[in-house]
C-alpha cells in the first residue's frame, strides 16, 4: 500500500489567497449595486471597465513573460474594483480601464507582482488619474454625510464608493473571519474622529464612503501594511493622522483620506522595522557571548 | 493564551483496551529515542521471552531494549521506523508462551537504586530522554512538571491514575525534587475530576487553575501537599513546547536554547510515571505504552500496546482502515511524521496515529507571500514567521537570526494558518540549523 510522505503540519486552515481576494471582491459588490442604483448604468460600464483592464493586463503580462497565470486568484479583480470606486461616475468609460492597466501593470506586476508592491495599486492609480486627466477626476460635489440617510444612500456622491457607506457592512463579516484585520481599522477610525473632533470640523465631512473604503480595504491591504502586531496599531494611528493633516488644511477629506494613505504606505516599513516583537525565551549568557553569527569584518 | 493550538483534541476516548492479539511479526528496534542506539544480545534463532533484555549499551545517553514478547528471533536487520529511517532492528516470530523473566518488585529501596531501576527499565520520557538522565540533570532543581496536557493519553490512564501518582511520587523520591506538579489542559473536564478525586499519601489532590500571573509558585507557597494539580490554558505542550510551557506554568522563561532544568524544573510524561510505577512496584521493565488512534480508522480509540507491534495491527485493532487510507501519521498531525509504510513498529516514543483518507491528504501549492500576518498573530512565542522563512529562503541566516528564529518551538500553527501554503516550519527549521552551523563554524575560528 502506499502512503504518502510530507512534511508537518499536515492539517490546514482551509483559508486560501484566493478566498481572501474574492471575498473582499464580493463584500465589495452591495456598494457597486448602490452606486449603479444612484449612478445609473453609466456606473456599472465604469466598473466592469475597471475589472476588465486589470484582469486584462495581468493576464498580457503574465502570457508575455510565460510566468504562471494568476488572475484566478481575484487579486487584479479586486484591484480592478477598488480603482473603479474612487473615480467620479461622470468618467468616460475609458479612464478606469487606463488606471487599471496602469495599476495592475506598473504599480503591481513592474514591483515583483501579488506581495511585493510598495503602494497601493488603487492609490497610485488614482494618483496617476488626477495628474494626468484633473478636469476628468474631480468629483461634481464633495459628499457630506449628515443624517442617517445619506449613510444609506448618498445622493451628493462623488465617487462610486460615496454611493452608499452601510453597504460595505459586508466587512465586520471579514473581519470576525479574520479575513481582514482588525487593528488597522480600529485605530484609523479612532485617530480620525478624534483629532476631527478636536480640531472642531464636523464629523459629516470625514464619514464618507471613500474615507470608509479607505479604512476598511485600502489601508487593511496586506502588502502595504506592516504585519507586526502594535506596527498595525502605529500605521492604523499615521494614516488617521495624515488624513487628516491633508483634509483639514485642504477642505477636502476625501483626497485627504487617499493622499493620506498613500503616504502612510510610504513609511509601513519604518513602522514594521521599529515594532519587532521581543523574543520569547528569557536572556541569555551563551548567545551573546557567542560570537557574532555575521562575522566577516572583525576576522 | 492562545486558545487556538490544537484547540479541538479534547474528545471522549477513555475507553482503553489492551492489544493482546501477537503481531506475526514483531520489529523492536534497538533505538527507541533519541540517543545512543543499542547492540542486540541475542542472535538468530535464539528463543527470548518476556522481558528480557534484547539491546544493551554503554555511555551516558542510553535505554536498554527488552523484549515485550514472547517467540524466537528471526533476523537482525534494518528495518522501517516510525522516525522515517531504518534502523537496526530484532524481528521476533512471537508465540503463545507466557513465560518471562523474574519481575523482582523493590518498593522499599533507597533513591540511588531507584534511579537505577529507572535506567535499568529502559524508560523513555515523551521528548525522548531517558528519564534516569532527565531526573537528574545536575542542576539545582526545584520543581518536577508532569505533562498531561495529551487529553486521550491522559484519559487512557485515568483508570489507573493511582499507580500513575505512586510512579510520579517515586519519580520524586528518586531524584529528591522537593515538590510535584501536573499540568491538565483547563478544558480536559474529565481529567481534572479524575485528578480531584484521587488521593496521594492519603489526601487528595488540589487542582488549581493558572490565571495571569499566578502561576504554580502561588498556589505551591500556600497548600503544603507535595503534588499539586494545574488546569493550564488550553494548549497541549508537544516536546518542542518546553519554554512554553515552563513560562505558562512556573512563570518562568527559558533561555535561547535552553532546557527545563535551567528554569530549575524537571519535565516528565504521563506514561513514563506509569513506566516507573510499573519498574519499581511491579519490577517490569518498560514494555508498552498507550497510543491513541484517530481519524479514518473504524474505531479510533486509545490502545495499549507492547512496543514493536507493527503499525498495521494496532490499525486492524481499532477496526481496520475506514476509506482507503492515504497517510499515516506518527505523532500528532501538527508536528508528527508521515511514514511511508504501516510496517513500522511502535516505539517507546510513539504517543499516537493518525490516519488520512486519500482525499484528506493535503495537495496544496505553495504561492507567494501577500504579508497577511496571520502567522503573526498566531505565533505563541512573538516571531514574525513569515519574514524569517523568506530570509531563510534566500539564505540570509543572520537576518533569520536578529529575527530570533531560534526561539521558534515548531509547533506548525503559522503553516496551518497561511493562506499562500507556504512551507515555514520547514523554513524556519533550516534556518534554525544554519544558524547553529555558523555559531558552531565562528566558535571554531577562535
Amino acid at each position: 500500500m502506499a502512503f504518502t510522505v510530507s512534511p508537518p503540519p499536515h492539517i490546514k486552515e482551509g483559508v486560501s489567497v484566493k478566498a481572501l481576494m474574492w471575498g473582499r471582491f464580493i463584500v465589495l459588490l452591495p456598494l457597486c449595486l448602490a452606486s449603479i442604483y444612484l449612478f445609473g448604468f453609466s456606473a456599472l460600464g465604469t466598473l466592469i471597465s475597471g475589472v476588465l483592464g486589470a484582469v486584462f493586463i495581468e493576464l498580457a503580462i503574465q502570457k508575455t513573460f510565460h510566468q504562471k497565470v494568476t488572475i484566478g486568484d481575484g487579486n487584479a479583480a479586486y484591484m480592478g474594483l477598488i480603482i473603479a470606486l474612487i473615480v467620479p461616475p461622470s468618467a468616460p468609460i475609458w479612464l478606469p480601464f487606463i488606471g487599471a492597466v496602469f495599476g495592475v501593470g506598473v504599480v503591481k506586476h513592474a514591483f515583483g507582482g501579488l506581495g511585493s508592491y510598495m503602494f497601493h495599486p488603487a492609490l497610485a492609480t488614482w494618483v496617476f488619474l488626477s495628474l494626468s486627466w484633473p478636469t476628468l477626476m474631480v468629483p461634481a460635489s464633495i459628499p457630506q454625510l449628515g443624517s442617517l440617510s445619506d449613510l444609506v444612500l448618498e445622493t451628493g456622491a462623488g465617487f462610486l464608493a460615496d454611493a452608499s457607506p452601510i453597504a460595505m457592512i459586508g466587512v465586520l463579516f471579514l473581519i470576525a473571519k479574520k479575513y481582514v484585520d482588525w487593528k488597522i481599522p480600529l485605530a484609523y477610525l479612532l485617530t480620525t474622529v478624534i483629532l476631527v473632533v478636536l480640531l472642531g470640523d464636523p464629523l459629516s465631512y470625514i464619514i464618507t464612503g471613500t474615507f470608509l473604503l479607505g479604512v476598511f480595504f485600502i489601508a487593511t491591504e496586506t502588502s502595504t501594511s506592516p504585519i507586526t502586531r502594535n506596527g498595525r496599531f502605529i500605521y492604523g494611528a499615521v494614516c488617521g493622522f495624515l488624513t487628516v493633516v491633508y483634509g483639514y488644511f485642504t477642505g477636502d477629506y476625501i483626497s485627504g483620506t487617499l493622499y493620506g494613505l498613500l503616504l502612510s504606505n510610504a513609511v509601513f516599513p519604518l513602522i514594521e522595522r521599529s515594532t519587532i516583537p521581543k523574543p520569547f525565551a528569557a536572556p541569555v549568557i551563551t548567545h551573546s557571548t557567542a560570537p557574532k553569527v555575521v562575522g566577516g569584518e572583525e576576522e | 493564551m492562545k486558545g487556538n493550538l490544537h484547540s479541538k483534541e479534547v474528545t471522549n476516548l477513555s475507553d482503553v483496551v489492551r492489544l493482546d492479539k501477537l503481531p506475526e511479526k514483531a520489529i523492536i528496534p534497538m533505538r527507541q529515542h533519541d540517543g545512543i542506539a543499542c547492540a542486540p544480545l541475542v542472535k538468530k534463532g535464539e528463543a527470548v521471552i518476556v522481558g528480557q533484555k534484547l539491546g544493551e549499551c554503554e555511555g551516558s545517553d542510553l535505554a536498554f531494549v527488552h523484549s515485550p514478547f514472547c517467540g524466537t528471533v528471526d533476523s537482525i536487520e534494518l528495518m522501517p521506523n516510525p522516525s522515517g529511517k531504518r534502523i537496526l532492528s530484532v524481528v521476533l516470530t512471537p508465540s503463545e508462551c507466557a513465560q518471562s523473566v523474574d519481575f523482582v518488585p523493590e518498593k522499599n529501596a533507597p533513591p540511588s537504586r531507584l534511579i537505577q531501576i529507572i535506567k535499568e527499565a529502559g524508560i523513555v520520557e515523551y521528548y525522548e530522554k531517558p528519564t534516569y538522565l532527565a531526573l537528574k540533570p545536575g542542576k539545582r532543581i526545584d520543581t518536577l512538571l508532569m505533562n498531561a496536557t495529551f487529553p486521550l493519553i491522559t484519559h487512557a490512564y485515568l483508570n489507573s491514575l493511582d499507580k500513575v501518582l505512586e510512579g510520579f511520587r517515586l519519580m520524586l523520591e528518586a531524584s529528591g525534587i522537593a515538590r510535584g506538579v501536573i499540568v491538565v489542559r483547563a478544558d480536559d473536564k474529565e481529567s481534572i475530576k479524575a485528578f480531584k478525586s484521587a488521593k496521594v499519601n492519603g489526601k487528595p489532590l488540589t487542582v488549581a487553575p493558572i490565571i495571569g500571573k499566578r502561576h504554580a509558585d502561588y498556589y505551591l507557597e500556600d497548600v503544603e501537599d507535595q503534588i499539586l494539580v494545574v488546569a493550564a490554558g488550553r494548549i497541549t505542550y508537544t516536546p518542542t513546547m518546553m519554554n512554553l510551557l515552563s513560562a505558562n506554568v512556573m512563570g518562568r522563561k527559558l533561555p535561547l536554547g535552553g532546557e527545563p532544568a535551567d528554569a530549575h524544573t524537571v519535565v516528565c510524561g504521563v506514561k513514563s510515571a506509569k513506566a516507573v510505577y510499573d519498574a519499581i512496584c511491579e519490577g517490569k521493565p518498560y514494555l508498552e505504552n498507550v497510543v491513541t488512534v484517530k481519524g479514518a480508522v473504524n474505531n479510533p480509540k486509545s490502545i495499549i500496546v507492547r512496543f514493536g507491534t507493527p503499525l498495521k495491527d494496532v490499525i486492524e485493532a481499532c477496526g481496520g482502515y475506514k476509506g482507503e487510507p492515504g497517510k499515516i501519521i506518527v505523532n500528532g498531525s501538527m508536528g508528527g511524521i508521515a511514514v511511508y509504510t504501516d510496517e513500522a513498529p511502535i516505539v517507546k516514543s510513539t504517543t499516537g496515529i493518525v490516519v488520512q483518507t486519500k482525499e484528506q491528504v493535503l495537495r496544496d501549492e505553495t504561492s507567494v507571500c501577500i504579508h497577511c500576518a496571520r502567522c503573526v498573530d498566531i505565533c505563541p512565542v512573538n516571531l514574525l514567521p513569515t519574514r524569517i522563512a523568506s530570509y531563510s529562503d534566500l539564505g540570509k541566516y543572520d537576518e533569520c537570526d536578529h529575527l530570533y528564529a531560534m526561539n521558534c518551538i515548531e509547533c506548525g500553527s503559522c503553516a496551518m494558518v497561511c493562506p499562500s501554503k507556504r512551507h515555514l516550519v520547514q523554513l524556519i527549521r533550516y534556518s534554525k540549523l544554519q544558524i547553529q552551523n555558523m555559531c558552531a563554524e565562528a566558535r571554531g575560528g577562535d
